[in-house]
């Protein structure tokens, strides 16, 4: 099956990219977080543009999204929510777009997928699972899924703006983006803020390239921080090992400690 | 006034029944698969249905967790144990996962099915959502708002719980793989290893970032609460000792019930929220129900939690003729401290340690020994589970 690409809009300049089968995802300001750039309405005129909207509401946040919804242009090709009640107002409105669902940790089964495809048109993949589970995945659901494919993996979201509270408490100079370390994992994460909350990603993409499936039709790229060349040398198939790494592919996580560490 | 639910973590045996003593309504526990807490000593099938008769003799609910966001190889056996719960005869479960939800559903068992806080439900049209799954209760994200609150109860009229006491993550619920990165130990399915009380280092040469949230306390808001429209007030805490337990449980039971009579005072308010605080190692606030949370509502410097050694026994029988009173110890005392005794069935009294017996009948000096059996001479009648802690506060001083 011919794969589409779903690229973040993370910077203007992807644009330009001169590739075929690509859609953009647009981040809608007030509505996202996690992205560097995010995009008014009016602001997205493209042909080929899904909206992204991946906050958590709430009930004021919301009912202003109805509205804004109202004036939807009828060339955006779709919406990606991550909230389970924009799905209900696609439906008040009988939208006729694609509507995806964007929730990646809770896309961990395929019996959860599907029930989830009775009422949308695609749902993104877990980043949490290995690749014997995502292919045992994509061999039991009942429509195509957005597959990650060189991804920044979200860690953690949180409605506080916690670098905000840090840079307040020490009175430090206001930054959005900040590289956070933890020493006794060695792990590095990227921390994007917004006044609707903070996101943490896992420093290094993960490369999802290889994975091939029926069901894998749309591919999601999150290139956060990276140029217009790289990202074409990303879809042109380039060995990119120094920025990014498997992820949970080869490692299973678990969930009960040993009673000797309990 | 409607009648409210107070809801009640119970993390084994032990703490259930110390928490339907204390007066929960209500309690909520694992099973040894499927719940969020895997490394709380949780339930086996056996115990669960002696949990269930021991609640319900009571006259009380009990929940059961299935909350874990599955794998596909946690989805098998996932129906039988749906169906053994119904067996059993419990009232509710939680669960997250929609696998969940509409598997139970399918199976038309007798017990209900209440959505998780892992789901992050934040207004009325996700909760409509989850209403037409046919769900019974909704638990609210911990990040509602009181105006949240009141939309979705009034579009959806569903039963709504909160939470209104303990601990808090720093992500939404469900919305934090940290403890994957870390230590590869999966939050979603019962393996939080804490990664946002742990200290990070930013790029330059800044202070310790840190995340930590305070504690959630919503004992001022719990009348709003009532009003808004929420049917369950949960604790959290199934890893929390029995004294936590018992203090936060009683207190709530003697707030609520004082606010349904329409008889809390301002000044018994201040006394529950010293004892609360007194009793909890964090601080606390009320978080999201009333705005967003500053900087003031978390901690900047490390892990800033101290040790509560309150606790001194646990009544384990009480000899009506020679008024002797058996007691576990459980952190040091001696002749002359002045402790109380508190209990769900009496009123909390004071009194002074003139003389110590060991399980030999031996006088002691002091109880030093954590487990220790000892006796003291208490003429005031007390029960199995009733509590010696040091003495605290006067509830005089705030009248």
């Amino acid at each position: 099956m011919k794969e589409t690409y779903f690229i973040v809009a993370t910077s203007k300049d992807l644009f330009d990219l001169k590739v075929k089968d690509i859609n953009f995802l647009f981040p809608l300001e007030e509505y996202s977080v996690g992205y560097p750039l995010t995009y008014k309405m009016e602001e997205i005129t493209s042909e080929n543009a899904f909206l992204l909207i991946n906050r958590i509401l709430d009930e004021k946040s919301i009912l202003s999204l109805q509205e804004q919804l109202k004036q939807i242009s009828k060339k955006i090709k779709g919406i990606i929510f991550t909230d389970l009640g924009v799905l209900e107002i696609l439906k008040e409105m009988h939208y006729s777009g694609l509507k995806i669902y964007m929730q990646n940790h809770n896309t961990t089964n395929a019996s959860s997928i599907n029930a989830y495809l009775e009422d949308v048109d695609s749902v993104f993949l877990s980043t949490d699972i290995t690749k014997e589970e995502m292919m045992c995945i994509l061999d039991k659901v009942h429509k195509p899924l957005v597959v990650p494919y060189f991804i920044l993996v979200d860690a953690m979201y949180s409605r506080r703006t916690l670098l905000k509270n840090f840079q307040e408490e020490f009175d430090l100079l206001k930054q959005q983006e900040v590289l956070l370390h933890e020493p006794i994992s060695n792990q590095d994460f990227l921390a994007i803020e917004n006044a609707y909350g903070t996101v943490l990603y896992a420093k290094k993409f993960v490369d999802y390239r290889f994975i091939k499936h029926k069901n894998a039709k749309y591919r999601f790229l999150n290139p956060i921080g990276l140029s217009k060349e790289c990202v074409e040398d990303i879809l042109m198939g380039k060995d990119l090992k120094d920025i990014s790494n498997s992820g949970f592919l080869e490692k299973e996580t678990y969930y009960r400690l040993k009673e000797e560490e309990r | 006034m409607k009648k409210v639910e107070l809801l009640a973590p119970a993390g084994d045996m032990e703490k259930l029944k110390i928490a339907i003593l204390y007066g929960a309504d209500a309690v909520y526990c694992a099973g040894k698969q499927y719940g969020l807490r895997a490394n709380a000593n949780n339930f086996t099938l056996e115990e669960l249905k002696e949990a269930t008769e021991f609640v319900h003799q009571n006259q009380k609910n009990i929940y059961v967790t299935v909350n874990i966001l599955f794998h596909e190889k946690e989805t098998i056996g996932l129906k039988n144990y749906l169906l053994e719960l119904d067996t059993i005869g419990i009232d509710g479960i939680i669960a997250s996962d929609i696998l969940v939800l509409k598997l139970a559903k399918e199976l038309k068992v007798k017990y209900e099915i209440h959505v998780s806080t892992q789901t992050s439900i934040l207004n009325s049209k996700a909760a409509t959502y989850y209403k037409n799954l046919g769900v019974h209760r909704l638990v609210l994200a911990r990040e509602a708002s009181l105006e949240d609150i009141k939309a979705i109860k009034k579009q959806t009229h569903l039963e709504l719980e909160c939470f209104i006491h303990g601990a808090m993550c720093t992500s939404f619920s469900g919305r934090c793989v940290l403890s994957n990165f870390c230590t590869g130990r999966d939050a979603n399915r019962g393996g939080c290893a804490q990664i946002c009380r742990w200290t990070f280092s930013t790029s330059k040469e800044e202070p310790i970032f840190s995340m930590t949230p305070k504690d959630l306390n919503l004992i001022e808001y719990i009348n709003d609460m009532i009003e808004a429209g929420v049917n369950s007030f949960k604790v959290e805490g199934r890893m929390r000792g029995i004294y936590y337990i018992a203090t936060v449980i009683l207190v709530y039971r003697r707030i609520i019930d004082k606010i349904m009579k329409h008889a809390l005072t301002k000044q018994e308010s201040a006394y529950y929220l010293d004892i609360l605080n007194r009793c909890a190692n964090r601080e606390s606030t009320p978080q999201f129900l009333n705005g967003l949370p500053t900087r003031k509502e978390q901690y900047f410097l490390g892990r800033d939690e101290v040790s509560n050694q309150d606790f001194l026994g646990l009544v384990l029988e009480y000899d009506e003729k020679t008024h002797l009173v058996t007691l576990e110890e459980r952190n040091y005392f001696k002749v002359g401290d002045v402790v109380e005794f508190f209990g769900p069935n009496i009123k909390t009294f004071t009194y002074q340690v003139k003389e110590i017996y060991d399980e030999q009948g031996e006088k002691i000096e002091i109880a030093n020994h954590p487990k220790m059996i000892l006796k003291l001479k208490v003429k005031q009648e007390l029960h199995p589970y009733d509590m010696m802690r040091i003495k605290i506060f006067d509830k005089q001083d705030y009248l």
